[in-house]
């Protein structure tokens, strides 16, 4: 097993600049088409999350851990919209790269891994709005945002297994991708991003640690808005669950690849 | 003897899904509906081609033609048989499959270069060589969703045939573009060769494949019908048509 990973990281090192070139094309394609330009990863999570507070804070009086309720959400929404947007361009990335496909020979995956390093650099501008808000409420950071980096990394494992997983499916049933989107937003709800865990009583409260992406999200409100240490036994479990999912939807992206230009 | 593509016995079938959606496919998976038809595309294609030489590709629509040019450059694996391939492949096919309409000229021809294999390193020396055989000097940091069809054509052609490839792939493509154009890649083409290309070549004109292949296979509905030289090959394949 290590061993086939092994030889497609070289694989993918001697292909890095057609990675590189395939992100290029997908972040610059988007913002070379409208006037504002880079400004719409910023306004977009910022209306939103403008509304979100509105209804949750204002209205429904959701508590937010001592500090105000947009930085709370946004802690956890900002890394929630990226592992959502990855999923979902992914799922259509092999099928919109038909013509690619069909014609020439690269490793596949490729695709994918692109779309998300877009993905990434769309939200690294999202993080201005965090930013922002960190400064305009004068929220004062501890060291252990070290933890962030760690956190980041076992979500985009997460991330791609599933990422591999989708644009798999999508490619032999075009609609999974609305399916996706469905389970998306269910998810989102499932997962503690608009209100605490400590909304839930204690005893039910073992339910998030089975979701990689609430203990991901929890990781990122504690080492940022918490001032210690992530929980280390869920964050091990959700990356051994990470782990697990991306080795499945690698072997599956894999043994499939044969087949995407005969059905795509 | 220097043999660059085998065809050992292969044959190719493609199962076809009935269902393009999951919303079709569940509802025939319960009520037991076939979810699959088969399509033989080749069977039991035997050929060899040797460093330099030209094959020409000829038969009637679906007679699994593009089925071969697949199968050698690597995006299909055959169902049986082997398929034996040494050297970097070129596909012409489709010109600029990777282009992007919002990026200029410039960025185009590297990302295509890169998606045929091409170093940047390589590319930065290829890039006035491409230019200029595009006659796009004045337009390189345009946008391409401004070119006219032509001038993309031009341009894809020009990335595709900037690197001598060991194998070249052309499919119809030389039937778009003005003439003094077509004669410019026709006349590429013939470089290649002496640079000692092997080229495979699917077109439907017998001009064309007259004058670029030394050998030709025929086939008809996945099947060889006759394999060699090229004047004979194009008459084996008029009497079909016939």
């Amino acid at each position: 097993m290590f061993e086939k990973i092994k030889k497609n990281t070289e694989l993918m090192w001697e292909y890095r600049e057609l990675l590189w070139n395939l992100a290029h094309r997908e972040i610059s394609q988007r913002y070379k088409q409208s006037v504002l330009g880079y400004a719409w990863v910023i306004i977009n999570p910022l209306i939103q999350m403008i509304v979100v507070s509105f209804v949750f804070s204002t209205i429904l009086r959701i508590p937010s851990l001592g500090v105000p309720y947009i930085i709370f959400l946004s802690v956890a929404l900002l890394p929630w919209n990226l592992f959502v947007s990855s999923l979902s361009s992914s799922a259509g990335v092999l099928v919109n790269n038909s013509s690619l496909i069909t014609k020439i020979y690269f490793p596949r995956e490729i695709l994918v891994y692109a779309t998300i390093i877009a993905k990434i650099v769309d939200f690294l501008y999202s993080c201005i709005v965090l930013v922002m808000f960190l400064i305009i409420y004068k929220i004062s950071i501890h060291s252990s945002i070290m933890w962030v980096p760690l956190i980041f990394l076992i979500q985009m494992i997460f991330t791609i297994g599933l990422s591999l997983i989708a644009a798999t499916f999508n490619l032999f049933y075009r609609d999974i991708q609305y399916v996706l989107n469905l389970i998306l937003m269910l998810w989102m709800y499932l997962t503690p991003v608009m209100y605490p865990v400590e909304i839930l009583p204690e005893k039910y409260r073992f339910v998030f640690s089975l979701n990689p992406m609430s203990v991901i999200v929890n990781a990122y409100r504690q080492v940022i808005l918490g001032g210690g240490p992530p929980n280390l036994q869920s964050l091990s479990i959700a990356l051994v669950m990470s782990l697990a999912i991306f080795v499945v939807g690698f072997y599956f992206f894999k043994r499939m690849e044969g087949k995407f230009a005969d059905y795509v | 003897m220097n043999t660059i593509i085998a065809f050992e016995n292969v044959s190719k079938t493609y199962n076809l899904q009935k269902q393009k959606t999951f919303k079709e496919f569940l509802p025939a998976l319960v009520t037991r509906k076939e979810t699959k038809t088969k399509l033989v595309a080749l069977s039991q294609i035997n050929f060899e081609l040797e460093k330099g030489s030209s094959l020409a590709i000829m038969g009637r629509n679906g007679s699994g033609k593009s089925t071969i040019l697949k199968l050698v450059a690597g995006v299909t694996k055959p169902n049986d048989g082997r398929v034996t391939v040494n050297g970097r492949v070129a596909p012409l096919i489709e010109l600029g499959a990777g282009f992007h309409p919002e990026l200029t000229g410039r960025e185009n021809v590297y990302l295509n270069g890169s998606i045929l294999g091409i170093k940047r390193k390589q590319m930065d020396k290829l890039y006035k060589g491409i230019v200029e055989f595009a006659e796009l000097s004045d337009f390189m940091d345009e946008p391409i969703k401004h070119y006219s069809s032509g001038m993309y054509m031009r341009l894809a052609f020009a990335v595709a045939v900037a690197e001598t490839p060991d194998i070249l792939l052309v499919d119809e493509i030389l039937a778009v573009g003005d003439t003094k154009f077509q004669q410019k890649c026709l006349a590429r083409i013939k470089d290649f060769k002496k640079f000692g290309s092997t080229i495979i070549m699917v077109s439907h004109s017998f001009e064309q494949m007259r004058q670029n292949c030394q050998q030709g296979l025929v086939l008809t509905e996945g099947k060889k019908v006759f394999l060699g030289e090229i004047n004979k090959a194009l008459g084996a394949y008029q009497k079909l048509l016939d």
